[in-house]
């Protein structure tokens, strides 16, 4: 076809007029070396030609939100604002034929079959290495080689996951950049990334054909499940935690594959067995599947530095080596070094010539490597060999010699010379170019895609689909993208496509009914039992800032009003309570607006509306894979840096108001979420109790605050009596109660004593009470727990209460005393909690040496 | 020589251990001129479990697996050893060490794996610039491997001070270089990185040595501890023990207990604690000759 027939042919001129004006250097995935479309873009171009250009600029907004609110990002705590490593999604994926598809999985399964060889026999005969066939010191030079495994690994059941990073040169033909044998290497990612693109886009990925990703997965669960050696596996992610950066990747998987996500401290091995800590006691894990770098696995036998994996692990494998996949070990195939010699293993190994190479690459271990590197040094990077990173674009950039001085470059000869077995010298090599979505149209950018392999029971798969990265050419071989901009991946299929299935579903011929209590990880109880009071205190907050900000605003209001909020401020500020409420004087509207700025945001206080927020988003994210997603997606507007919270500092006190309204929506929100959807098990009652005990302690305290020492004046009372009801939410039922303006005996008995009540102190006890009834009890002897003693005289303490008589009082006294031994208790209750089923230790565990030589 | 050696470990730990979890490099493993006449190790608080391995270098270990909570932990090993002197080597008749390599691989013959692991860098013996600089003065081109390495270790004797005040069990070998002070595991450790910048094959080796009371000779330091060396292969002598702290080419009173890559593959006893705080260990080690030789033994008994 010749160019300027093309550009008659083609109906995606318009989009395509930019991209033909841009200078394309390499190999070019859309447009052919005569300018004309490639055949297996046409459909992708023509159902973008279909949109309107507002259409596509609303799509790529569509992206970038459900980007965010799913939480695709490398590290979750990060100011999503600020942070570099943002994450991002092009409307455009990247395209790949029928045909080509046809050769890149057989090339990738030939590499994964490869590697598995390989990998058996390093940690097995060593056959290799005694032939001479991979040099011995790339290997015993290798951290990623880790010799306790020998032997092991041979019975693990071979390499269960590979990915390849590949990278399609100028001459058209695809090389690997970068190998993960270790983990799953970021699979969540690049699941979650066609689970938004195809909410935004799914209309022409359909049109196009494009193959789905769901059979993979569904034979990777079947084959996981196979492997486990049993039907109802209990089979478990196991994760460094959530400040690993790919913690998102994950808990995705974790939550789409329905297995749990655990952590190192999570789990006990004894003897042959590995367990999950669970507030039932221990649980056999019958799989892990491993997303922790193999050293890190056992502080015991393995790398003494890290205390990631639970001790003991590889004693386990010794007995059960099935039971962790990838087995343990596996990074070694990853170094960079072997790149040279696969071609002459797969000959040797497979009888076959390797169909997919690695980019062009010199092992330093070599003295003839070495030669060659000094005599051009110009013409290379330098780089470590084994690198261990899965994760997308955190590539390390090489150590290139056309930027050195002199002395550096002699230094750099020494080094390489003393280091070179665990270097590697790198070619430049070229990166196609695909199109990307900008405001003017369509713009070539430079890219490498990830692909993913794993095994089944009848040898490999591929998955149909991949993860893409926009690539800066000026950067050393890597799939390098520090902007984290990254495409979809789609392979166009032949003919009818099966049926879409979701993994959402359980898809088990053999599922059983089972309403056994889901186990819960004593560590997840915790965090759930965080997430209810932080909930709860952020709440509060917000109405004790709503209610002084109204009383502000509303000029005609009392003064006595003011005094009731400043009140409540100032002890959730934490100010001595006694010096506040001696003082007659009006307080200025401009000492509440002070007092509320502090509260909402002020590097003091412990209780302020930003720790608080920040400590939630945090809890919550521990939790995640508890939460279900639209719970999520509404905490995520408390994210630190959000433009919610972003307003909430910047905005004067009369704008303070909507954002309060707004925030405690949310909450509504997701608390209405939480409590529709999540199952009524020991996770649940966790968060309940959380939530109640914060409920219990701030309602305790507000009315210790405002009605202690009694006031005479029957206006400030009221005032008092009023902002009350509105902290606790209870106005409306107070006057469809009564009719009457707020009476103290009234008000009191509505939130302390009455039990129908769902804000009164009695009702949180109460609701505690029957939680801890449910919960298994591991308590020996016949006493009575701690934490049921302290629950009973809490609820006795309340529910014995005379509220007419304390409201006739005149000093006060009973009421105080019955309001400060609830505020004695409360946190005493918590903390029994804590240590009754939490597992809490005050460090986490340590190794420890003693020391070969003379004692002083 | 008949050896009986008493080795006594003593955790106090300032907290409750609530679990621990121990592998132990306690037991002498059998070599060429070393025989095992007798090992126990008695462990207290008892363990729940106790399995005994053989890890990848041959050596015996043991994973101790304690559940009870305890704030004191106390192992006693007690072995009896016969040993031997290994055959008296002609350093200078050994291989140059920049010929290593054309010897190490040929073409024509399977690569000896089992040496070729102890020419590589580990954790805890990664060489510098500075300290290859420092290895390369004993090893001028195509001197005999074994001459060199004598050289070098006699150059640690001298140039180091022995003060164990300087390090801890976590000091790097770079601080050991430029301190110029430290224990037997800290001069055994820049030996081997020095030997391994070079790619000399070489060895950590722990163990006891036998000392003898102050009458006439000079006390040996490293008494009645643990102790740890090196061994250095070349074609013609196999592995040859030195002993840099001491300044010695290892006779019959070094006892082997285990051999690795480093201080890591084989420290005698590391665990993985949950609580415990702060603790302080006690070490005490006793080596008596019982007997001069099998003969004598028998003769005594």
């Amino acid at each position: 076809m010749t160019t300027a027939a093309a550009r008659n042919e083609a109906p995606s001129s318009d989009l395509l007029s930019t991209y033909r004006r841009r200078e394309i250097s390499g190999f070019d995935e859309l447009l052919d070396g005569g300018g004309g479309l490639r055949d297996h873009w046409r459909l992708l171009l023509d159902g973008l030609q279909g949109l309107s250009g507002a259409e596509r600029e609303l799509r790529t907004a569509r992206l970038a939100r459900r980007v965010r609110e799913t939480g695709i990002a490398y590290d979750i705590f990060a100011d999503p604002h600020t942070s570099a490593q943002r994450w991002s999604l092009d409307l455009l994926p990247i395209v790949i034929s029928a045909d080509e598809w046809r050769w890149l999985e057989r090339a990738l399964m030939q590499r994964a079959r490869l590697f598995d060889s390989l990998l058996n026999d390093l940690y097995g005969e060593q056959r290799l290495l005694r032939e001479g066939l991979i040099p011995s010191e790339l290997v015993f030079s290798d951290p990623a080689y880790l010799l306790p495994c020998n032997g092991i690994l041979p019975r693990a059941g071979g390499l269960r996951f590979y990915a390849a990073d590949l990278a399609r040169g100028d001459d058209g033909k695809w090389r690997v950049i970068d190998n993960h044998t270790e983990t799953l290497a970021g699979i969540g990612f690049t699941l979650a990334n066609r689970v938004v693109h195809t909410h935004v886009s799914g209309d022409i990925f359909n049109d196009c054909n494009a193959r789905r990703l769901a059979p993979y997965f569904q034979e990777l669960q079947t084959t996981l499940t196979l492997h486990s050696g049993r039907e109802n596996a209990r089979i478990a992610l196991l994760t460094p935690g959530p400040h690993h950066e790919d913690y998102f990747s994950h808990a995705y998987l974790a939550r789409y594959l329905g297995y749990l996500l655990v952590e190192g401290h999570d789990l006990k091995t004894r003897n042959g067995q590995v367990y999950l800590k669970t507030l039932e006691g221990l649980r056999e894990i019958d799989l892990i599947i491993r997303c922790v770098e193999g050293r890190s696995c056992d502080p015991l036998e393995l790398d003494p530095t890290g205390l990631v994996g639970p001790p003991g692990l590889l004693r386990v494998c010794r007995r059960s080596p099935h039971v962790i996949a990838n087995a343990i070990g596996t990074a070694l195939a990853q170094n960079r070094g072997l790149g040279p010699y696969l071609p002459g293993l797969a000959h040797h190994i497979l009888d076959e010539d390797l169909e997919l190479v690695d980019a062009p690459r010199l092992w330093l271990g070599s003295p003839e490597a070495r030669h060659e590197l000094f005599a051009n040094p110009d013409h290379f990077t330098i780089r470590k060999a084994q690198e261990g990173t899965g994760r997308p674009g955190q590539a390390a950039l090489g150590w290139e010699a056309r930027a050195l001085s002199t002395p550096e470059r002699e230094k750099m000869k020494r080094e390489v010379a003393l280091h070179g077995a665990t270097l590697v010298a790198e070619e430049k090599i070229g990166f196609s170019s695909a199109p990307v979505l900008r405001a003017d149209g369509l713009v070539p950018k430079p890219f490498a895609v990830r692909f993913y392999v794993s095994r089944t029971e009848s040898g490999y798969q591929v998955m149909l689909g991949g993860l893409a990265m926009s690539i800066d050419p000026k950067r050393a071989v890597a799939l390098s993208a520090p902007d984290g901009q990254t495409r979809d991946v789609w392979v166009l299929g032949e003919g009818e496509q099966a049926p879409h299935i979701s993994l959402w579903r359980p898809t088990f011929a053999a599922a059983r009914v089972d309403r056994s209590q889901r186990v819960i990880q004593s560590r997840v109880a915790d965090d759930l039992f965080w997430l209810g009071r932080y909930c709860e205190r952020a709440d509060w907050t917000m109405r004790v800032l709503r209610g002084a900000l109204r009383r502000v605003e509303e000029d005609s209001g009392p003064d006595t009003g003011r005094r009731a909020a400043r009140k409540c401020l100032e002890v959730l500020l934490g100010k001595d309570l006694s010096a506040v409420t001696g003082s007659r004087k009006t307080p200025p509207d401009e000492e509440i607006e002070r007092l509320c700025a502090r509260l909402i945001a002020s590097g003091l206080g412990s209780r302020t509306l930003e720790r608080t927020l920040d400590g939630l988003y945090r809890v919550a994210h521990l939790a995640r894979d508890r939460l279900s997603l639209e719970a999520w997606q509404t905490l995520s507007k408390f994210r630190s840096g959000e433009t919610w919270r972003q307003t909430l500092n910047s905005a004067r006190p009369v704008e303070v108001l909507d954002i309060l309204d707004e925030g405690l929506a949310t909450l509504a929100a997701f608390n209405g979420f939480m409590h529709e959807n999540m199952t009524r098990n020991y996770g649940w009652s966790f968060l309940d109790m959380g939530r109640r005990i914060e409920r219990a302690q701030n309602l305790a305290e507000a009315v210790l605050t405002l009605f202690i020492p009694v006031s005479p004046d029957p206006e400030e009372t009221s005032s008092s009596l009023l902002l009350l009801l509105e902290l606790a939410d209870s106005f409306i039922t107070y006057r469809s109660r009564y009719r009457l303006d707020p009476m103290l005996p009234l008000v009191l008995d509505l939130l302390l004593l009455d039990e129908t009540n769902p804000r009164s102190l009695a009702f949180q006890l109460s609701a505690i009470a029957r939680h801890l009834e449910s919960l298994p009890d591991s308590h020996q002897g016949s006493a009575l727990p701690e934490d049921r003693r302290l629950i009973l005289a809490l609820l006795t303490s309340i529910r014995l209460a005379d509220i007419e008589a304390m409201a006739r009082e005149e000093n006060g006294a009973m009421l105080e005393r019955l309001l400060m031994d609830q505020l004695d208790m409360l946190p005493e209750l918590s903390n029994e909690i804590s240590r009754h089923y939490f597992n809490v230790m005050d460090e986490a565990p340590h190794r420890a040496h003693t020391r070969v030589g003379p004692l002083p | 020589m008949i050896f009986d050696i008493a080795h006594r470990t003593h955790y106090h730990y300032r907290s409750t251990v609530v679990q621990s979890l121990h592998l132990v490099h306690m037991s002498p493993r059998a070599l060429p001129g070393q025989v095992i006449r007798h090992h126990s190790l008695l462990v207290e608080p008892a363990p729940a479990s106790r399995q005994d391995g053989i890890d990848s270098f041959g050596n015996i270990d043991v994973i101790l697996d304690i559940e009870s909570p305890h704030k004191e932990l106390a192992l006693l090993a007690r072995s009896t050893v016969e040993k031997w002197s290994p055959p008296v080597v002609d350093l200078q008749a050994t291989t140059p060490w920049d010929a290593l390599d054309r010897r190490l691989l040929r073409p024509e013959n399977e690569r000896d794996v089992q040496i070729s692991l102890f020419r590589c860098a580990s954790r805890l013996t990664t060489p510098t610039l500075e300290i290859a600089d420092y290895a390369a003065l004993s090893f001028a081109p195509a001197r005999p491997v074994l001459d060199g390495a004598m050289d070098l270790v006699m150059r640690i004797y001298n140039d180091f001070s022995f003060d164990p005040h300087a390090t801890d069990v976590s000091t790097p070998v770079t601080q050991v270089f430029a301190m110029r002070r430290g224990v037997c595991q800290d001069f055994a450790h820049l030996a081997l990185a020095c030997f391994r910048a070079l790619r000399i094959p070489a060895r950590y080796v722990s163990g006891y040595l036998h000392t003898h009371p102050p009458i006439g000779r000079p006390k040996l330091q490293g008494a009645d501890a643990s102790h740890a060396w090196i061994s250095v292969w070349a074609p013609e002598a196999g592995w040859v023990d030195l002993d840099p702290t001491n300044g010695i080419i290892v006779g019959d009173e070094h006892v082997t207990v285990a051999f690795g890559r480093d201080y890591d593959d084989v420290s005698p006893i590391s665990g993985v604690l949950r609580g415990g705080g702060e603790h302080t260990v006690t070490v005490g080690v006793d080596v008596n000759m019982v007997a001069a030789s099998s003969a004598d033994a028998l003769n005594s008994h």
